[in-house]
C-alpha cells in the first residue's frame, strides 16, 4: 500500500530577503528567470513532479517573505516539512551570518522528531555576479555546513540556472528519505504531511 | 397570434399548392416541400431553395461554450425539426401523418425518427436566420400553422461527427436522455446536455435567457397570466430549457428520472427505467454510465438550500463528478491529462478540455485537478455574473435583489436626493472637483462628507489630473477647510522639511554617524529599499527600464543600471526611514508608495502623501505583527458572523488563521488588482466613508465571491492558499466594490439586530465604544459632520488601536464568539467587529510604534 501511495514532499525555502529564494524556485520549476519578480509577501508555493530513482514524487516548494518580522506568521507552514533549504547570497555577508538563526528558528517551529538528522540543504546563490563582489568563500560556507553535521552545499545562480537542477535533485532525494523514515515510525503517524492528492476518500459530495 | 401569418422576406409565405416545383437538391433525402401535402398550411421557406425541413420550434441565443473563456462562446439556435418521414438514410419507418396536434398513441417510432433535435450556430444560417428568428418568436404552444422550411442541418448521431462546427441534428429516436440544469440567477446559465442511446453526449447547450427575446417575452406573459414566473418543467424561474422539454413532451414520452431529477429520459424502455431506479451503490454499469454522461452517479443532493443554489454543484454534473473522482484518486499530472485526453470512454468535451493548453500549464504548475476545476467553475460562474448585469428586470428579480445585500444597497441609495444613482457612480472630474471650491479663496464649499461620498462611490477621473490634488486631501496633507493660500504655504514648508529629512540620512550615510549597530541598520535598510524598489511595479511604464547609470558602483544594481523614478522611490523610502525611525522601512511599503508617486510625480509631494497613508498602515508593519494579527482575527470574526457555513468549512481545513488573506491586507490588495484599479480602490478606501476599515469588507467581498468554489472544491489549507493567491489579476473591481458595500450594510444590520435581541447585559467594552449607526444615520448628517466621528468614534478607533498591544487577550474574546456561533448560542459582537463600524481612522500611538516598530529608535 504505502509504496503505491502518492508522495508529496514538503520543502521550505528560507533565507534573508533578496537572496533569491523566489528566483531559485522559479528557475527550478519554470526554467526561467525574471528580474522583476516582486518581493514575496505572505507565502506561496509551487509544485513540481520529479522522478527520484524510479519513484514519482511531487515536491511542494514553499516560499516565504525574507524579512524577519514576517516569519512569525509563516511558521504554520513549517510543520510537516521534509526538507529545509537555506539560501544566502554569496555577495552579502549578512545573509550568510543569519543562516544560523534561520536554521534554529526552523527547528524550533517545525519541531521535527529528530532535529539532529533533519535534512537541510544550503544554497549559496548569485555566483554569477563578479568575483570582486563576492564576500563569502566556498570554503567558509562548506565549513559551516560541515559543522552542522554535513549539510549538502551548492553554489547556484538563479539568473543563469547553474547548479539549480542538481541542488534540487539532492533536495528531493533527502526529502524523500526523510518522508520515508517518518512513514516507518509508528509513534508518529501524524507527522505525515497533508497530502493534496489524498487517497481515495470516496465521493462525499 | 396573427403576426406569424404576415409575409416576410427573404423567405415568403406561400400557399404550398401553388408553389412551383423546386430545383432538385443534392440533399434529396430530406423533406422536399414540393411533394409534401401541406393542406391548408401556408409555407415559409428560403426563396433560393425549395428543399427544406420543417422547423417546428426553435429558441435563439443558445450557446455552446467550447472553452472556459466567454469570448469563445458560439451563439446558435436549438430547434425541433421535422423531416419527411421515411426519407432518411439512417432510420426507416413508415411515414405517418405529421405529429402536430395528433394523439399520442401509436406514432412513436415513426415520429421519433423523423423528428430531429438540433443545434445550429447563428453563423451558419444565412438567409434562413429570419425564419429561425420568426419561429422563435411565435407565441404559441403549438408549432406555427405555416410550414416554416429551413435548410436541413446535418444529421448526426454521435457527437464526434459534428466536431468542428458543433452543429448537430439528432433523431429523437436516438436520444436517450436530456440532462437539464436550470439557471441560477446571477450565477449560472441554464443548460441542457443531450445524451444519445449510443452513449455519446453532445456539448452542453447554454441558454442565455437574458438575450433571448422569446424567453423574455414568455416570462412576461407568464408573469401577466399567473403573477409568477415559475415554470412547471424544471422548477425555479422559467427558462429556455423548460421550453425544450415541453416541445419534446408533445411528440414523445418524456419521463423525469425519479432518482436523478435533472435527467429527462426520452422514450425510456423498461430496462432504462429499472437501471435508473436502482440507486444505491455504484455498479460497474453505473460508473460506465457516468463516463458516458448518461446520468450523474451521485447520491441525491443533501437538499438544495434553495432552488437553483445548486450553482457550483451542477456544472454538467456527469463530467464534473468524473473529474472530481479523478482528482481524488490521483493528482493530476500532464501524463494523466494526456491519458484522459485519449481515453475514448470519456465524454469528448472533457477530452477536449484536457487538451486545452491552459489545463496543461496549470497542471504543470500545481497538480491538483480540484484546483483547476475550481478555477474553471469560477470562470463559468463569472460569465453568468456578467449576464446578471445585463439582465432585464422582472418583478421577482427586484424582489430578490431587495432581499439580497446588493439590492438593499441600491434601494437605500435611490431615495437620497441630488444626483441620480448613475451620476453619483461616475468619476469626479477635475471640473467637478474644482467646482467644489470657492474660486476666489479656494476654500471647500461642500461638506467634506459630501465630497468623500462622491469619491467613495464614483472615484476620481483617471486622466484629467483630479487625483493629483484630491489625493492630498484624502491623505491628510491638506486640511479640508484650508484656503488655496494656506495650502500653498503648507506645501512650501513641507518641501523644505522633505529636503531637510533627505539631507539628514544623506549625511548619516556619508559621515557614518551613530553607533555601529545604527550604521549596520542603515546599510541594511538601504540595501533592502534598493532591492525592493527594483522589484516594485516594474511593468508600469513609469518604473520600467534602466536608462541611467547607477550612482553607486558598489550597488548590486550597478551593472543593470536604473532610472530616475526608481531613484526617486529610493530617496523617498530612505527619507521615510529617517522620518519614522521607530518603524523604519519594511517590505511592502514600496508597494504602497508607488501609486502615490505615480499620481503626484513629484517626490516631495508624494512623500508627504505617503506619510499620510502610512499613518493608517503603520500597524501592518510592526515587528510583532500585532496589527496584522488583529486584522486577520477581525476577518475571522467577520466571516463567522456573515457566513458561518463557509467559516465551518475553513475551520475544517485549518484555514481560520485567514493567513491566505495576509498579502491582501498587508498591502491593500496591491498584488491582486491592476495598477489603475488600485488607484480607484485606494481613493475609495481613503475616504473612510462607510468605515475606516472598509478594506476588511473588500476582503470579505472577495472571499464571498469565491465561497461556493471554496466550499465545493478546496480540501486543504494549501489549496485555499494557492487558490486565493492565484486570484491575483482576475478580480473585477467594480463588482467587488458594490459587493463590499452590500456586505457592510448587512453587517451593520446584523449587529443592530443582535444588539436589539440580546437579553444579555451589554459587554463592558461596549460602553466605551460608539453605538452602531442605524441605516438611516448612515447618510451624512445635514451639518456634514462625520456621522459618528467626534462623539463616539474616537473610542472605537482607540479600541482597535490598543487591541494591537493586547492581541492575546483579544484572542480570548474571539474564541468566545467562535464558541457561540456553531452552537447557535447567543452571539456577541466582538470589539474587533464593533470597531468596523467606526469611521475614525485607526492610528497608532507613537509609543506603540516605538515599542513594537522594530526600527532603530526602539
Ligand atoms: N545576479 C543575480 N541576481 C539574482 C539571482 N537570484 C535573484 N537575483 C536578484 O535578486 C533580487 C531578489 O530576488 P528574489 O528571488 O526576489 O529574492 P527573495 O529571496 O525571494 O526575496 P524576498 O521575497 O524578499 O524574501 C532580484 O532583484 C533578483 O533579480 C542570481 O542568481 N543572480
Ligand atoms: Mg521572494
Amino acid at each position: 500500500m504505502s509504496s503505491r501511495k502518492k508522495i508529496l514532499l514538503k520543502v521550505i525555502i528560507l533565507g534573508d530577503s533578496g537572496v533569491g529564494k523566489t528566483s531559485l524556485m522559479n528557475q527550478y520549476v519554470n526554467k526561467k528567470f525574471s528580474a522583476s519578480y516582486k518581493a514575496t509577501i505572505g507565502a506561496d508555493f509551487l509544485t513540481k513532479e520529479v522522478l527520484v530513482d524510479d519513484r514519482l514524487v511531487t515536491m511542494q516548494l514553499w516560499d516565504t517573505a525574507g524579512q524577519e518580522r514576517f516569519q512569525s506568521l509563516g511558521v504554520a507552514f513549517y510543520r510537516g516539512a521534509d526538507c529545509c533549504v537555506l539560501v544566502y547570497d554569496v555577495n552579502n555577508a549578512k545573509s550568510f551570518d543569519t543562516l544560523d538563526s534561520w536554521r534554529d528558528e526552523f527547528l524550533i517551529q517545525a519541531s521535527p522528531m529528530d532535529p539532529e538528522s533533519f535534512p537541510f540543504v544550503v544554497l549559496g546563490n548569485k555566483v554569477d555576479v563578479g568575483d570582486d563582489k563576492r564576500v563569502i568563500t566556498s570554503k567558509r560556507a562548506q565549513a559551516w555546513c560541515q559543522a552542522k553535521g554535513g549539510v549538502p552545499y551548492f553554489e547556484t545562480s538563479a539568473k543563469e540556472g547553474s547548479n539549480v537542477e542538481q541542488a534540487f535533485e539532492v533536495i528531493a532525494r533527502n526529502a524523500l528519505a526523510q518522508e520515508e523514515s517518518q512513514d516507518f515510525n509508528p509513534d508518529f503517524p501524524e507527522t505525515i504531511p497533508i497530502n493534496i492528492g489524498e487517497q481515495n476518500q470516496g465521493c462525499s459530495c | 397570434m396573427a403576426s406569424h401569418q404576415e409575409p416576410f422576406t427573404p423567405g415568403g409565405v406561400e400557399d404550398a399548392s401553388r408553389d412551383p416545383p423546386s430545383p432538385a437538391s443534392p440533399t434529396a433525402s430530406f423533406y422536399d416541400m414540393s411533394d409534401d401535402e401541406e393542406g391548408e398550411y401556408s409555407t415559409i421557406r428560403p426563396s433560393k431553395t425549395g428543399k427544406g425541413v420543417k422547423l417546428l420550434y426553435t429558441k435563439s441565443k443558445v450557446y455552446v461554450h467550447p472553452t472556459p473563456s466567454a469570448k469563445d462562446n458560439i451563439p446558435g439556435y436549438v430547434a425541433l425539426i421535422q423531416q419527411k418521414p421515411g426519407r432518411t438514410d439512417s432510420i426507416s419507418s413508415p411515414p405517418t401523418s405529421p405529429g402536430v396536434g395528433s394523439s399520442l398513441g401509436g406514432r412513436r417510432s415513426a415520429e421519433t425518427s423523423s423528428l430531429l433535435l438540433a443545434w445550429v450556430p447563428e453563423s451558419s444560417l444565412g438567409a434562413a436566420s429570419e425564419i429561425y428568428s420568426k419561429v422563435d418568436m411565435f407565441e404559441s404552444d403549438s408549432p406555427p400553422k405555416q410550414s416554416c422550411l429551413v435548410p436541413p442541418p446535418p444529421i448526426t448521431t454521435t457527437h464526434s461527427s459534428s466536431l468542428g462546427t458543433y452543429a448537430f441534428a439528432v433523431p429523437l429516436s436516438e436520444v436517450f436522455s436530456v440532462m437539464v440544469r436550470p439557471p441560477n440567477t446571477g450565477w449560472w446559465f441554464g443548460s441542457i446536455i443531450i445524451n444519445t442511446r449510443g452513449g455519446d453526449s453532445f456539448p452542453p447547450l447554454f441558454f442565455h435567457d437574458s438575450e433571448c427575446q422569446s424567453t423574455i417575452a414568455q416570462r412576461r406573459r407568464l408573469q401577466r397570466e399567473n403573477f409568477s414566473i415559475g415554470a412547471a418543467e424544471t422548477g425555479g424561474v422559467f427558462w429556455g430549457g423548460d421550453q425544450v422539454i415541453s416541445w419534446l413532451k408533445k411528440y414523445v414520452n418524456v419521463e423525469r428520472s425519479g432518482q436523478e431529477p435533472s435527467v429527462f429520459l426520452i422514450e425510456p424502455n423498461e430496462a432504462d427505467k429499472v437501471s435508473f431506479g436502482s440507486g444505491g451503490k455504484p455498479t460497474p454499469d453505473k460508473v460506465k454510465n457516468v463516463l458516458q454522461g448518461k446520468h450523474r452517479d451521485e447520491p441525491m443532493q443533501k437538499k438544495p438550500q434553495n432552488p437553483g443554489d445548486a450553482v457550483t454543484k451542477a456544472l454538467t454534473q456527469a463530467r464534473w463528478n468524473f473529474l472530481e473522482k479523478m482528482a481524488q484518486v490521483t493528482t493530476f499530472t500532464r501524463r494523466t491529462a494526456q491519458n484522459l485526453a485519449e481515453n475514448k470512454n470519456i465524454p469528448p468535451q472533457v477530452r477536449r478540455l484536457m487538451q486545452d493548453p491552459q489545463v496543461q500549464t496549470v497542471s504543470d504548475e500545481f497538480d491538483s485537478a480540484r484546483l483547476y476545476l475550481a478555477r474553471w467553475a469560477m470562470g463559468i460562474a463569472e460569465q453568468s455574473e456578467k449576464e446578471r448585469s445585463q439582465r432585464i428586470w422582472t418583478a421577482k428579480d427586484v424582489l430578490e435583489m431587495e432581499e439580497s445585500e446588493v439590492g438593499e444597497f441600491e434601494v437605500l441609495d435611490m431615495d437620497s436626493q441630488g444626483l441620480s444613482l448613475a451620476d453619483r457612480r461616475k468619476p469626479v472630474t477635475l471640473k467637478e472637483w474644482n467646482s467644489y471650491f470657492n474660486s476666489a479663496t479656494g476654500r471647500l464649499e461642500r461638506t467634506p462628507d459630501e465630497v468623500k461620498e462622491r469619491i467613495f462611490l464614483g472615484g476620481l477621473h483617471e486622466e484629467d489630473g483630479a487625483r493629483k490634488e484630491a489625493w492630498l486631501f484624502l491623505l491628510g496633507v491638506y486640511e479640508w477647510d484650508s484656503t488655496k493660500e494656506e495650502r500653498h504655504a503648507k506645501m512650501n514648508s513641507l518641501r523644505d522639511e522633505y529636503i531637510r529629512l533627505k539631507g539628514a540620512w544623506w549625511e548619516r550615510m556619508v559621515d557614518e554617524q551613530g553607533t555601529l549597530e545604527e550604521r549596520e541598520w542603515w546599510k541594511e535598510q538601504k540595501m533592502r529599499i534598493e532591492k525592493d524598489v527594483h522589484r516594485t511595479d516594474r511593468h508600469i511604464p513609469l518604473f520600467a527600464g534602466e536608462d541611467i547609470p547607477h550612482p553607486d558602483p558598489d550597488s548590486p544594481f550597478a551593472e543593470a543600471g536604473t532610472n530616475v523614478h526608481l531613484e526617486q522611490m529610493k530617496d523617498m523610502l530612505l527619507t521615510y526611514n529617517e522620518y519614522n525611525r521607530d518603524l523604519g522601512y519594511v517590505q511592502g511599503m514600496s508597494d504602497l508608495l508607488a501609486p502615490i508617486y505615480a499620481v503626484e510625480q513629484d517626490d516631495a509631494v508624494a512623500f508627504w502623501g505617503f506619510v499620510g497613508f502610512m499613518e493608517r498602515m503603520e500597524r501592518n508593519f510592526l515587528r510583532d505583527q500585532s496589527g496584522m494579527r488583529l486584522q486577520l482575527l477581525t476577518l475571522d470574526h467577520l466571516c463567522q458572523l456573515l457566513d458561518p457555513q463557509l467559516y465551518d468549512h475553513l475551520q475544517k481545513l485549518d484555514s481560520t488563521n485567514f493567513f491566505f488573506f495576509f498579502r491582501m491586507l498587508l498591502v491593500w490588495f496591491k498584488r491582486e488588482f491592476s495598477f489603475p484599479d488600485i488607484l480607484r480602490l485606494y481613493e475609495g478606501l481613503w475616504t473612510d466613508f462607510l468605515s475606516a476599515n472598509f478594506h476588511m469588507f473588500i476582503a470579505m467581498a472577495i472571499l464571498e465571491k469565491h465561497r461556493n468554489v471554496i466550499l465545493e472544491h478546496l480540501k486543504g489549507f494549501d489549496e485555499v492558499l494557492k487558490y486565493v493567491n492565484e486570484l491575483s489579476g482576475t478580480i473585477d473591481l467594480q463588482s467587488t466594490l458594490v459587493r463590499a458595500e452590500g456586505l457592510f450594510r448587512r453587517f451593520q444590520r446584523v449587529v443592530e439586530a443582535i444588539d436589539k435581541k440580546s437579553n444579555f447585559p451589554a459587554p463592558t467594552v461596549r460602553q466605551r465604544l460608539p453605538q452602531p449607526p442605524s441605516p438611516s444615520a448612515a447618510k451624512p448628517g445635514a451639518d456634514g459632520r462625520p456621522r459618528q466621528g467626534s462623539s463616539g468614534g474616537g473610542a472605537g478607533a482607540a479600541a482597535s488601536a490598543s487591541a494591537s498591544s493586547s492581541g492575546r487577550a483579544r484572542m480570548t474574546t474571539g474564541d468566545h464568539v467562535a464558541a457561540g456561533v456553531g452552537a447557535q448560542k447567543e452571539r456577541v459582537i466582538s470589539p474587533e467587529l464593533r470597531a468596523l463600524l467606526s469611521r475614525e481612522l485607526p492610528k497608532l500611538d507613537k509609543t506603540e510604534v516605538r515599542a513594537h516598530g522594530g526600527g532603530v529608535a526602539s
